[in-house]
């Protein structure tokens, strides 16, 4: 039992990891392709305030779940009815879920799609829960007027945060061309180079808070369900510093292919374009928090690269972000379905066999997936060179 | 249809900070850049071939008091996460920043 809440937490961590390689691009890619940082100094700036901002977290919520699934009390603690095998079928649903996400994380990279971690996560969860548990401890819609569920948590935000995104962007963009006007375009370049790097670092350091809180949040959940932990108002100091240290590490690996599609691929941006996209992201992203509104980094970082070249009539490559797109639309339920899949081998095996299959199929099929990532590889050394249609 | 009202009710308060904030402080930021340019003179700004822009003190000093502005909103910014971070709730009584322990 032991052995198999280790593996759940090495997942938990990994999946933190990809993580941050999977959202360096969203708060770095336009400072790299602007050339505003060296791509080595922006992986570096982006882990650091992401470490920094995971360490901000003092107040973990332990209701990471709660929004989509039905296995948490409303205190963060696990109903008991679901731990009476001692929690072995909520850890295999947690490593079901976490595994989806991982994998399919891992294959949005390789294709160089920008794709929200937290949507994998929930769609993760969901489709292990409904395979562990049914269909009806999935909490599909909210209550009254808060909003929760998977069409408030997920849905609607990935509907709504991008177009919210484009525009502030698109205006913002349209405002900055319109303001400096008659200012030599050299100067202006460097100049809107240093608000790129201050807002880019606002973006970092806000993911930093927001995205390892949620892998804090799993591995404590872990913890209580095999009854290695029951303060339900504090998390361990080791999975705070490790679900830290795994991000930053991921975020300072890069993700450069989705960095690449980020700074290239949608628009060739300028540096002030880039401090416009930026600056509306981390306003987004930050009244969005304010206001309880889960919506995902990714999907507002991707609005607002769109929106910059919506703003002057620059060219967006349609194709690509049609891409992106799609990879918005199927990552919930492909990792729902990855998620669920994983727990049927897990459970049908059964035991801890079972959870060392998960673990290891997880780990056979990300490793693929790098292997298959080497034919062409991007790195920080042709992060920015030029863009081919349809490379 | 109370979910459809709060979800109205979250979208428009975000657009509105985010064209606030997201929009206007690189307006302000751009504000800066053109007062400095034209403080600068010289080759900071677009001029015809021959033509000399001279500099101005005066933008100059205009183009720091943008630049401040613009740190103190990013300051801001990074106050609100840690503030987030650490469990602290704000509120906004009018514009005045309200702090309160969750």
């Amino acid at each position: 039992m032991f052995i198999f809440l280790v593996i759940v937490v090495l997942t938990a961590l990994a999946f933190d990891f990809t993580n941050g390689f999977h959202d360096t691009a969203n708060a770095m890619a336009t400072s790299i392709a602007t050339k505003a940082l060296s791509p080595k100094a922006a992986v570096t700036l982006c882990a650091v305030l992401n470490l920094v901002g995971a360490f901000l977290s003092v107040e973990v919520a332990l209701t990471v779940t709660t929004a989509v699934i039905r296995i948490q009390t409303s205190t963060g603690g696990v109903r008991p009815e679901l731990v009476t095998d001692g929690g072995f079928n909520i850890l295999l649903i947690l490593l079901a879920g976490l595994a989806g996400a991982i994998i399919w994380n891992v294959l949005t990279w390789l294709w160089g799609l920008p794709s929200s971690s937290s949507h994998a996560l929930f769609g993760g969860l969901v489709g292990a829960t409904i395979a562990g548990l049914g269909f009806n401890e999935v909490k599909w819609f909210g209550e009254g007027a808060s909003l929760g569920g998977v069409v408030g948590k997920v849905a609607i935000p990935a509907l709504l945060s991008p177009l919210i995104a484009v525009i502030v962007s698109a205006i913002g963009t349209r405002l900055v061309f319109a303001i400096t006007n008659g200012v030599n375009q050299y100067y202006r370049e460097t100049g809107f180079r240093w608000g790129q790097i201050g807002t880019a670092s606002l973006v970092s350091l806000s993911h930093g808070t927001n995205d390892a809180q949620k892998t804090m949040g799993i591995v404590t959940l872990a913890l209580i369900a095999s009854g290695h932990w029951d303060d339900l108002h504090s998390i361990p100091f080791w999975v705070k510093l490790a679900c830290a240290l795994a991000i930053a590490a991921g975020t300072y690996i890069g993700g450069w292919r989705i960095i690449r599609t980020m700074g290239h691929g949608l628009v060739e941006i300028s540096s002030p374009q880039g401090m416009a996209a930026e600056a509306s992201s981390a306003a987004v992203i930050l009244a969005s928090s304010q206001l309880g509104f889960a919506l995902s980094t990714t999907h507002v970082a991707t609005g607002s690269i769109m929106g910059t070249g919506i703003g002057i009539g620059a060219k967006v490559r349609w194709s690509v972000a049609g891409k992106m797109l799609f990879a918005w639309l199927t990552t919930f339920p492909a990792a729902g379905l990855i998620g669920a899949l994983m727990y049927l081998i897990g459970n049908a095996i059964g035991g801890p066999v079972g959870a060392f299959t998960v673990f290891g199929l997880l780990g056979a099929i990300a490793c693929g997936f790098y292997v298959i990532s080497r034919r062409n590889r991007i790195s920080s050394a042709n992060v920015n060179e030029e863009w081919k249609e349809d490379a | 249809m109370e979910q459809f009202m709060a979800v109205l009710n979250a979208a428009w308060q975000i657009l509105l900070a985010g064209i606030l904030f997201g929009a206007g402080l690189p307006a302000l930021f751009a504000f800066g850049i053109r007062a400095l340019a034209w403080g600068t003179g010289g080759e900071a700004e677009e001029h015809a071939v021959g033509e000399e822009k001279k500099p101005h003190l005066a933008g100059r000093l205009v183009a720091y008091a943008a630049f401040a502005f613009v740190m103190l909103g990013m300051l801001a910014g990074i106050g609100f996460i840690a503030a987030h971070g650490l469990g602290i709730a704000i509120t906004f009584d009018g514009i005045m920043p309200v702090f309160t322990k969750k």
